[in-house]
């Protein structure tokens, strides 16, 4: 498994990747998508969002997700929209 | 300057495996240049049983000594956002770098399904495009080297890939019996 960007986020994003693992092959791809891995995911992204802010990396990241990388998605949800 | 690149190819695995493998795709031998990947956000629309998910990959590498004047850092941080959607069995993924854009910008979509001709295997259709802002003559040098390197870079990809596969069949994850599952 792969290591965090913050040395400090590794052990519980290894956790977290872990669980996504085994939600993914077992429930997401056979047709479940009730979560499993929430709670591991907020302890996980509280260390991260700490570490990409120590690193100047946030206004980065916010930048490119700007665009919309799937403009044709059928889950982009304002286009999903039915009014 | 703009350059495009295309490339089909497949992989002789299952669709549902070789999506399980991206996300497993480091550490690999064919991958020391990463050294961190981070999910930065990640969740399922409600409505189309959709999972989009975005990382953060960050990368070192060694500079061609004509870049060395040009880039500062070897660090170089790439965004990749993916949507799996199983009803299509359909999984697309779009990177591009976050820095030393001005220098060199990589998009790269890739789109995995079921095979047309084999329902056992996956196929894989890659677009890029590299872009870069740089003139005085040095467009020349970073356009051959964006391409080789890209090119390069692909087919280390498809390494690192083919190489989490070989280990997935031999340890049989996503096989039926999931209490067989070891440990990733």
């Amino acid at each position: 498994m792969s290591s965090s960007i913050g040395e400090k986020c590794t052990k519980i994003k290894q956790e977290y990747d872990s669980c996504f693992n085994t939600w993914y092959s077992e429930k997401f791809l056979k047709g479940d998508v009730t979560p499993m891995c929430d709670d591991l995911f907020f302890r996980y992204k509280d260390c991260l969002l700490k570490v990409l802010e120590e690193k100047k990396l946030d206004t980065l990241l916010a930048d490119a997700r700007k665009d919309n990388p799937f403009p044709n998605s059928s889950a982009n949800s304002e286009s999903n929209k039915k009014d | 300057m703009v350059k495009f690149y295309q490339h089909t190819s497949s992989f002789e695995h299952a669709w549902d495996n070789v999506t399980y493998a991206f996300w497993l795709r480091y550490p690999n031998p064919f991958a020391s240049h990463v050294v961190g990947c981070d999910v930065v956000d990640r969740q399922v629309d409600s409505e189309t049983g959709v999972l989009r998910t975005t990382r953060l990959i960050h990368k070192q590498g060694v500079l061609p000594r004509w870049g060395r004047n040009l880039i500062k850092s070897t660090d170089t941080y790439i965004i990749e956002e993916s949507e799996v959607d199983p009803r299509t069995q359909t999984m697309v993924t779009r990177t591009k770098n976050l820095n030393h854009v001005r220098v060199m910008q990589v998009e790269e979509t890739q789109i995995f399904s079921v095979h047309p001709e084999n329902p056992k295997w996956t196929q894989v259709k890659t677009e890029a495009r590299i872009i870069s802002e740089l003139r005085w003559g040095l467009t020349g040098s970073v356009e051959s080297f964006g391409i080789n390197k890209f090119m390069d870079n692909s087919v280390r990809a498809r390494k690192g890939m083919a190489h989490i596969l070989e280990r997935l069949r031999h340890n049989a994850t996503l096989a039926t019996t999931p209490a067989e599952k070891p440990v990733a």
